[in-house]
């Protein structure tokens, strides 16, 4: 390969001169991405753990007998069961233990905590056989008839504010999303703008030799899209390696809380965050295209 | 090959630099453009080159009424001429060569098509052994030579020189002045802008004086 080949602009790849205070938007891309990977991360995490949820509890009923002053409602339990396994489209039906209950309780109230005197519902879970929809009122009101002191709970309202919860929060991740995205193209215009007047010698000498329009936003669209490429992957890649991190927290000292979601994820929801450097990518191009070519209006 | 009729150009709402332009560059001619700093030699050059619309007048180009031109159909045109500009606006951050190839590269050529024409043209004006480095590292002399071999490297069918003599001592300025001679003889129109009558007086070039923004006819086409 001769001198000149490796002095080409096919080489070298540019036509402007690298930008003084170009840094500056790449820090600015990076932080962005990183807080999009993280908002695309958290929409991940509560989708996956509303479907958790939602999986865990449907298809099943709990029963809860309420407790009477210190009378044990053992009595009630079993009358309880015996309807309950009378039931058409019941696979299942257990009593908790004491044991149990206090496994249920330990997330928020701890190992060693004193429970022995709290005045506990006792609790059946009851496995329905998929696509079975038992006449939870005919059930409620039989409960009643041996049990008085069964509360039937189909955990639909549960779900239902799980759910909406789970919304909730991906619906903000979302509007965090846009923002970002506004905000990223935002900072690529005006870096565009900034890029065009320090090169405005170039622009028009470029404009005054014949180039067209597009050749010039070329030379800025490619700056753009790589420089929010590189800059978007270390700020994706940040955001990746604080979930790789937040997946082994209790390493650290610092155990998972059982009753929130694992802040980890997958290797294929990891996969998804790739779309963040490429939609930043995306974006630079065309914000510095459209300013580019806006701005070039201005010459005849 | 261009024609000015009644060409007038103000800047805002200056006063007006020209008025009643009229002229034509006929195809292979040679022209000079004299008179004195701050006459609007500049700005016809710019109006030649397209940089600018006139307030009023016609303006033709290679045929075309640039009025009625759309602005996306000014590009080619420009590519059909040639700049040296005064001073010389070479791209500090590209190499010789690379400055150079510009026009090329701009009508869209591939640098394996035209690499030997830029090399050979490079060592025709002397800096076969400089291809890659950068106008700051050349010499005032070195630059003009750069921004000459851009502006006629892509055959241009007019040439345009502002004060190409302006930054450079009378020899170099006496050899730029036989180059664009020798282009000229191979079909090129040349239009130099100058206030150095000795540049002007070294041929029997026409010469269209600039006076009170008024185009005068000093020497007829040779």
């Amino acid at each position: 390969m001769s001198v000149v080949e490796n002095i080409s602009f096919d080489s070298a790849g540019r036509i402007l001169p690298r930008e003084q205070g170009a840094i500056s938007l790449d820090l600015v891309i990076a932080i962005m991405t990183f807080l999009a990977a993280l908002a695309l991360g958290g929409v991940m995490i509560a989708e996956r753990s509303a479907q958790s949820w939602q999986a865990g509890l449907t298809g099943r009923l709990t029963v809860q007998v309420l407790p009477q002053g210190a009378t044990p409602p053992e009595a009630e339990v079993r009358a309880a069961v015996q309807v309950l396994q009378s039931v058409s489209g019941v696979v299942a039906v257990s009593a908790l233990s004491d044991a149990d209950n206090l496994a249920l309780v330990e997330p928020w109230l701890g190992r060693d905590a004193v429970v022995a005197d709290l005045p506990f519902p006792r609790l059946i879970d009851v496995t329905l056989a998929p696509g079975a929809t038992p006449d939870l009122e005919a059930l409620a009101t039989r409960l009643k008839e041996v049990a008085p002191h069964a509360v039937l709970d189909d955990h639909g309202r549960w779900i239902e504010r799980l759910r909406s919860t789970a919304d909730v929060v991906v619906l903000g991740a979302l509007v965090i999303l846009a923002l970002i995205a506004i905000g990223t193209a935002a900072s690529v215009a005006f870096a565009t703008r900034a890029g065009l007047a320090a090169h405005r010698e170039i622009v028009q000498l470029l404009h005054l030799m014949g180039a067209q329009d597009r050749f010039i936003a070329r030379a800025f669209e490619r700056h753009y899209f790589m420089a929010a490429l590189a800059a978007s992957a270390v700020g994706s890649a940040l955001a990746a390696a604080t979930f790789v991190a937040a997946s082994g927290l209790d390493q650290f000292g610092l155990p998972a809380v059982s009753f929130l979601p694992p802040l980890a994820l997958s290797l294929g929801e990891l996969c998804w965050l790739l779309l963040v450097p490429a939609t930043a990518a995306c974006i630079a191009w065309a914000t510095a295209r459209l300013s580019v070519i806006s701005a070039l209006h201005q010459y005849y | 090959m261009v024609r000015f009729e009644n060409v007038a150009m103000r800047y805002g709402t200056g006063r007006e630099v020209l008025r009643d332009v009229n002229f034509a560059l006929e195809p292979g001619s040679f022209t000079f453009l004299t008179g004195p700093s701050g006459a609007g030699k500049t700005t016809l050059m710019k109006l030649v080159l397209m940089a600018e619309q006139p307030s009023r007048g016609v303006i033709s180009i290679f045929g075309s009424d640039l009025a009625a031109l759309k602005r996306s159909e000014l590009p080619p045109l420009r590519r059909r001429i040639g700049v040296v500009f005064q001073e010389f606006r070479l791209l500090d951050h590209l190499s010789a060569f690379d400055n150079v190839a510009l026009p090329l590269r701009l009508a869209g050529r591939r640098i394996s098509d035209f690499r030997k024409d830029v090399e050979e043209l490079l060592s025709w004006v002397g800096l076969g052994e400089r291809l890659d480095d950068k106008p700051p590292t050349l010499s005032g002399g070195e630059q003009q030579r750069v921004a000459i071999a851009r502006a006629v490297v892509a055959k241009p069918e007019i040439l345009l020189a502002d004060e190409p003599t302006g930054n450079v001592d009378p020899e170099i300025g006496e050899r730029l002045i036989r180059l664009f001679v020798e282009l000229n003889r191979f079909g090129t129109t040349v239009m130099i802008a100058t206030h150095d009558r000795a540049l002007i007086e070294s041929t029997r070039a026409r010469e269209l004086r600039l006076v009170d923004g008024k185009v005068i006819e000093m020497r007829g086409l040779r």
